[in-house]
């Protein structure tokens, strides 16, 4: 399952979490993100997650904090500490409370991936106790986690199923989008050369003789296409 | 440049059985097909490694389907359900097939481990195994053995009907055994994709 790792982004300025998924959503992580320390907890309360990134400075609980708790309630989770400064005191605290290492803002694109790599690697070696997890969790999450999973799982299937389906009417609409496609930017180009007064007095007319026609056209529509699938069976029997 | 794991072993092993399997099954059955105008080896052996592939691939097909049916990468397969993200992620990839690509263009579509497809791709792929090839499969299986499956023929509409459905699911399956490995061969290198195909392994640009 090395493909699809959480990691929990901590930061209030959302441009961080941004960057994180766009290095590593492609590498198989999926990155989740939290405004504030408060926010964190919770998640991590109610989800598994393989690492966690925060920033130091946030409204609210400093990072530091969060690093804190975090490690004393599940201290096999790497945590690493994301922060565009970093005193002395800073790094002392946060190595006592067992943090994985540091990122130094700016951020590079290598720097989230090693980091990001480095801290799975950690995760593997300290895996997580699997009795430990549903303790943390409360019970009323794990029974919903629990009923979410075979609901999705029979809607995967169900869209697996029709798949080819949906995949036949996209072809047979293709030909009819792209013609349709041609004809907009047609009108599109034409449109442009026509003086604006002119276009404005069209679209006043066009417009609802363009909404008679539809509403004209709908019961034809209908009754074409009962009379196509009678003559259909009719042919059949 | 880094290493996705796109390909799971069962697909790779279901992959290359079913493509030399597929070329056994069109070479015999043009010769069961057009026997007299080609003459390549006599009826009845065609007729006998045609079947008993046939099977080989029937099997090897649920060994496909059921992968992906208890498996999450089941999402890769998944349709795209907003058609105007469809078609125009489709008619990106077109004009990258017909246009930027000879202009060294980028890939409009970025491989991940659930989307390795582009839109075309799993349009294509969805048709092709979760339609034609059960098609084939069972047309097959009723004409492998007409008199025991003669109900099953009849309420399907008749020996022709079923016999013009496998013939036509041939031809495209002919067409595709071309159109495909030519499709397959414009990674960053021509032979990217095969290797992902043999490794696992997908060679993804960073960002
Ligand atoms: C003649 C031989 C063939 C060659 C050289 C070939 C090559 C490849 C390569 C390189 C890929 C990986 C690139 C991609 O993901 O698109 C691929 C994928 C695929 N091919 Fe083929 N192919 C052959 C025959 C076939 C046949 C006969 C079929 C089906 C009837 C087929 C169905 C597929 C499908 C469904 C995938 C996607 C597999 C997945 O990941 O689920 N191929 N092929």
């Amino acid at each position: 399952m090395s493909t699809s790792r959480k990691i929990l982004v901590v930061d209030d300025d959302p441009v961080v979490g941004k960057s994180f998924d766009r290095v590593l959503s492609g590498k198989g992580y999926a990155v989740i993100t939290a405004q504030n320390g408060e926010e964190a907890l919770h998640k991590l309360a109610n989800e598994n997650y393989d690492a966690v990134f925060t920033d130091i400075k946030m409204p609210g609980m400093s990072g530091i904090e969060v690093a804190q708790k975090i490690k004393a309630a599940k201290p096999w989770l790497p945590v690493v500490i994301v922060t565009g400064y970093s005193t002395d005191a800073y790094r002392a605290a946060a190595e006592a409370a067992g943090v994985s290492g540091f990122l130094q803002k700016p951020l590079s694109p290598e720097m989230i991936a090693g980091s990001a790599e480095k801290a799975m690697h950690e995760a593997d070696a300290t895996p997580a106790p699997a009795a430990t997890m549903p303790q943390l969790a409360e019970a009323a999450d794990v029974t919903a986690a629990g009923d979410a999973q075979p609901a999705s799982r029979a809607k995967n299937i169900a869209l697996f199923l029709a798949a080819p389906f949906i995949g036949l009417v996209y072809v047979m609409a293709m030909p009819f989008v792209a013609a349709g496609m041609l004809a907009w930017f047609a009108a599109k180009a034409l449109a442009a050369k026509v003086p604006a007064d002119v276009k404005k007095f069209a679209m006043l007319i066009g417009g609802p003789l363009l909404g008679l026609g539809f509403i004209l056209a709908l019961p034809l529509v209908g009754i074409g296409a009962l009379g196509y699938y009678a003559v259909k069976s009719a042919r059949k029997e | 440049m880094h290493k996705l794991f796109v390909h799971p072993l069962p697909v790779r092993v279901w992959h290359w059985i079913n493509a030399l399997g597929f070329v056994v099954m069109i070479a015999t059955g043009i010769q069961i097909r057009y026997i007299g105008l080609i003459d390549l080896v006599s009826f009845k052996p065609a007729v006998e490694v045609h079947n008993a592939v046939g099977f080989v691939l029937i099997a090897n097909f649920f060994g496909w389907f059921l992968f992906y049916l208890f498996s999450d990468k089941i999402r890769v397969y998944l349709p795209e359900l907003s058609p105007a993200k469809h078609f125009a992620a489709s008619f990106r990839q077109l004009k990258f097939y017909g246009y930027g690509i000879f202009k060294g263009q980028p890939n409009p579509h970025h491989v991940s481990v659930y989307h390795k497809f582009n839109a075309l791709q799993s349009m294509t792929y969805q048709i092709v195994m979760l339609l034609l090839v059960p098609i084939q499969c069972f047309t097959g299986v009723l004409l492998w053995d007409v008199e025991r499956f003669q109900s099953a023929i009849t309420l399907a509409g008749g020996l022709r009907v079923v016999d013009t459905v496998h013939v036509l699911v041939f031809i495209f399956f002919a067409g595709f055994i071309f159109i495909h490995p030519y499709l397959a061969s414009l990674g960053h290198t021509w032979s990217a994709h095969f290797k992902a195909m043999i490794t696992g392994y997908e060679e993804v640009e960073d960002e």
